[in-house]
């Protein structure tokens, strides 16, 4: 198992390494007009263009670039947002923004799991019944129409119908409740669709049938043994989801006003934003692979028939 | 226990509201302005800013050495009075004194504005080290700060010019042409002479900075509302980014009478739908409205308060590629009676109606320099002048007219069977935009480029139909390109375009704003044509203080272009809907800088102000002016 531990983190490293590099080096492959704006080409000239390059240093080559990036992350200095915020410290970005959407995300993991695993097994259980319909209509129609319609419905008659603020208040608790429940909705059902799927699955299997000839108690056979084995393959996403909580939501925080993390990595994609690009990136890919990584682990302990490496057997 | 604490939310937002009703009136008036803002803006950095919310907060709470009153006339600020020499090159300002700077928490600092502020400003903007990206808007006006900043620019970019950062650094007090000569005396020295020097002033970019603050906070200077002061009406009390900026009272402030609102507050909102819905819920005192909700109020209660924002100073014009690497195109641009079926041909009111279905022929423009914007000492309009008025006063859509030369083109241009002369099977590479094969026969292909953004695709569309049905199917076919990326990179700098339209903002009250830049070797000659005569006419028209001469000789300019058709001006910037309980015309006014976006003498009424007040309030505003016109200001 140490082994094992020892060989994946090497690994990890090497994948993040990779990824920051290339990411890196395809931002340097753009071409430099799309640090202006339209407007910046009729108001400045060619050469107040090049001094602009050079005072947000990418004029340097790649490399020496790449080089200051690492040195830098390392004494712990993140840099400087270029154009999304300009001249703003990344960190003070990030201090500012992760806590809004790790909550939220936290909030929403919560209810989705609370809501959605108890929802899957009863849809199991009842499978065909007008609880199991139910539940598959809620989750067709959440999975297939489009979340925007839906979720901004929610907003306008839902805060309508119980006298709720539109949008979110760091200080009116009770404008907290509708974005962390339209977070949900959409995995709610991803969660109870997926645990209704597996359960029924295992629940076909021919030990299972043994277990009920037996006369194991129906409840007791869906705990012990269709809930056990079903739950692995929705465990192994859990620590990623849990690590991921940061990056926030586009749609909803956009909706509910929210100052997270949501939509970030995107604005400073398109606004070639080098700095804060890089920097999410490598947290962003830290957290998957850290995740990942992580959820394999969690099976090994939730089912012990899984082995990580061959030489255990 | 679950309804308990359902009971006990619903009494705890009852309190909210009370308490949020309670206390905030005046006089019959609010005095909380409740306003949203979508986009992001990005940096409130004065000297930095690109967007109308950075307007706003900047311009409430700092002041620069002049304003605009509520009529759009220049009056003092920060200065209490000014003289110029006979030139208008020399510019001497006195201060008004014991003025401080305030900091987040409202309270006054230890720190003065004093002549040495405005200079620091300057000296703050004229080092590419702090990027400020519009610059160039002044580079040219005071004396030497062009080759200052040049100078540095150089050193960062390792070239040799005789000197030291540290040395140029020190020169600045010689070269640049902005002294304080005492605590309470500034003194600008310009290039050449601008009698219209003072719309320069209210710029962001002349905006004072305390020396000794911006060395202490150093590179995090306004990114945060404790790394600014803060001189102006207001300063930020609460900034939470991307969510709510607070603005309060400056009790320090040397006019606090006139600041009749309390408190700014604005929050994101991020779409338009949620806005209204929030105005309508009482939230809002202002809310924008998009066509689309236009049309979804219309029959309501609502319809009644939807008032229009009066037309900017931006102006649309079709920009044509006299080098198109499409030969067919390039023949006929080249001819003026092309160009004039074009100017003809175009239904100005069908595409300003795609923005403003109410009323699109308010939004027309057919001059470079826009309406009611640059006055001479008399009081007249620039665009009144006897060379532009026929242009400013019709709309030169004809459709028969447009026939008639495209005809008369096609005879100069064309041998009988329909081949263009000189022009043979050849295939265009316009990139991304279009790529197409042309037989030098007519139908004259014309590349009208266009984004992918669903209105400008709309617009693109109804032009390209536009053409063909008004210049003949037989005579013109418009292939329309998009730009999926960049607008700059895929058509404006390659020129891969054979007809395209954009919308060009006019910086300060004088022609030369746009006219200067359009010039053969200018910034906004995006199309390369070579235009002497004009060329020769602005030089000799930019040479002259005296302002009646001055502007005649540029509406004679002017008319040039608009005569030889070499751009095609066509609608005005602003006019979008809006609902507000602000009451109008009582803020200042202006149509540069950031003191039309000051809340100075703003009255917030309980309900929205209807259409038939807004009318009302209009012609009163506007009969004030006239008068105030024919006491002679």
């Amino acid at each position: 198992m140490k082994k094992y531990i020892f060989k994946r983190s090497i690994q990890s490293l090497i994948t993040i390494w990779i990824v920051i590099f290339v990411v890196f080096m395809l931002l340097r492959l753009m071409p430099t007009s799309g640090y202006f704006t339209r407007d910046d080409y009729l108001t400045m000239t060619e050469e107040m263009r090049q001094a602009y390059l050079k005072s947000i240093g990418v004029l340097d080559p790649p490399l020496t670039q790449f080089k200051n990036f690492i040195v830098n992350i390392f004494n712990g200095d993140l840099g400087r947002s270029i154009t999304v915020y300009p001249r703003l410290s990344i960190t003070t970005i990030l201090k500012e923004k992760i806590g809004y959407s790790a909550v939220f995300g936290f909030a929403s993991i919560v209810i989705s799991m609370g809501l959605g695993i108890p929802m899957g097994i009863l849809m199991a259980r009842y499978k065909g019944k007008i609880v199991d319909n139910l539940g598959t209509f809620y989750s067709v129609i959440v999975r297939a129409v489009p979340s925007l319609i839906y979720l901004f419905l929610f907003q306008v008659w839902v805060s309508k119908i119980f006298d709720l603020p539109m949008l979110f208040y760091k200080d009116r608790p009770e404008s907290w409740i509708l974005p962390a429940i339209s977070m949900s909705l959409s995995s709610i059902a991803w969660y109870a669709i997926w645990l209704r799927r597996f359960m029924v699955d295992e629940a076909n299997r021919d030990y299972i049938k043994f277990a009920q000839v037996k006369g194991l108690s129906e409840s007791y056979v869906m705990r012990k043994h269709v809930l056990r084995n079903a739950f692995v393959p929705i465990a192994i996403g859990i620590p990623s989801d849990l690590l991921l909580i940061i990056s926030g939501s586009l749609i909803i925080e956009n909706l509910y006003s929210i100052p997270g993390m949501g939509g970030l990595l995107i604005d400073s994609i398109k606004q070639m934003d080098n700095n804060l690009v890089q920097v999410l990136v490598l947290i962003y890919s830290v957290l998957s692979v850290l995740g990942v990584f992580l959820g394999d682990l969690l099976i090994v302990f939730i089912d012990p028939r899984i082995r990580l490496t061959e030489s255990e057997d | 226990m679950k309804k308990s604490v359902s009971w006990l939310l619903i009494f705890t937002m009852i309190l909210v509201t009370l308490a949020g009703c309670s206390n905030n009136e005046s006089g019959g008036y609010e005095d909380v302005f409740y306003g949203t803002f979508s986009g992001e803006y990005k940096t409130i950095n004065p000297y930095d800013l690109s967007s109308v919310t950075g307007y706003t907060i900047i311009s409430n709470t700092i002041d620069g050495l002049v304003e605009n009153d509520k009529y759009g006339m220049v009056v003092p600020s920060l200065a209490e009075s000014w003289t110029k020499n006979e030139d208008d090159t020399v510019w001497t300002f006195k201060l008004r004194p014991d003025v401080y700077w305030v900091d987040s928490n409202g309270q006054k600092t230890e720190y003065k504005v004093t002549a040495d502020d405005f200079v620091e400003g300057i000296r703050y903007i004229s080092d590419p080290k702090n990027a400020a990206k519009n610059f160039r808007t002044i580079s040219s006006v005071i004396k030497g700060i062009s080759d200052y900043y040049y100078n540095l620019a150089d050193i960062d970019e390792g070239i040799d010019i005789g000197m030291t950062r540290e040395e140029v650094e020190k020169s600045f007090e010689e070269t640049v042409g902005v002294k304080a000569l005492d605590e309470y005396t500034l003194e600008y020295t310009l290039d050449t002479s601008t009698p219209y020097f003072l719309s320069y002033l209210v710029m962001e970019l002349f905006y004072p900075v305390e020396k000794e603050f911006l060395n202490e906070v150093g590179e995090d200077f306004a990114t945060s509302k404790e790394t600014l002061l803060y001189n102006g009406g207001y300063y930020i009390s609460t900034w939470e980014r991307d969510k709510l900026i607070v603005l309060t009272k400056n009790d320090y402030y040397w006019d606090k009478e006139n600041i009749t609102v309390r408190e700014i507050n604005l929050q994101k909102v991020g779409d338009e739908i949620t806005g209204l819905e929030m105005f309508q819920r009482g939230e809002l005192t202002s809310c924008s409205v998009s066509a689309e909700q236009l049309k979804a109020l219309d029959g309501t209660e609502w319809e009644k308060y939807v008032n229009l924002k009066e037309k900017n100073t931006v102006t649309f014009w079709f920009t044509m590629n006299y080098q198109s690497k499409n030969p067919e195109y390039k023949t006929f641009v080249n001819n003026l009676n092309f160009r004039k079926a074009l100017l003809h041909g175009i239904d100005r009111v069908k595409i300003s109606s795609l923005y403003e279905p109410n009323q699109p022929e308010f939004f027309i423009r057919n001059t470079i320099t826009p309406e009611d914007t640059v006055f001479d000492p008399n009081g007249v309009d620039y665009t009144d002048y006897p060379n532009l008025k026929p242009y400013k006063e019709n709309n030169p859509y004809d459709p028969e007219l447009a026939k008639e030369y495209m005809n008369k083109a096609i005879e100069e241009l064309c041998s009988e069977d329909g081949t263009i002369n000189g022009v043979g099977r050849e295939s265009v590479d316009m990139d991304r935009i279009a790529k197409f094969e042309v037989d030098g026969k007519l139908p004259v292909d014309i590349v009208l480029a266009t984004t992918t953004d669903p209105v400008e695709t709309k617009k693109a569309l109804l032009i390209a139909e536009m053409l063909k049905q008004n210049l003949g199917e037989e005579n013109v076919n418009v292939i329309v390109g998009y730009a999926a990326t960049s607008f700059q990179d895929e058509v404006f700098s390659p020129m891969n375009f054979d007809l395209v339209d954009d919308s060009y903002s006019f910086k300060f009250a004088d022609p030369s704003a746009n006219l200067e830049r359009l010039t053969t070797d200018g910034s906004l000659n995006e199309g390369g044509y070579t235009v002497e005569e004009f060329d020769k006419l602005v030089e000799e028209a930019t040479a002259k203080s005296d302002l009646v001469e001055r502007y005649t000789i540029f509406s004679e300019a002017e008319k040039y272009m608009l005569d030889n058709v070499i751009i095609i001006p066509y609608m005005t910037g602003g006019g979008s809907y809006y609902i507000s309980k602000e009451v109008p015309f009582l803020t200042p006014k202006g149509q540069f800088g950031l003191t039309k976006y000051k809340m100075k003498g703003s009255k917030i009424q309980s309900d929205p102000v209807t259409v038939e007040q807004y009318e009302k309030l209009k012609a009163q505003h506007e009969e004030e002016i006239e008068k105030l016109f024919q006491e002679g200001n």
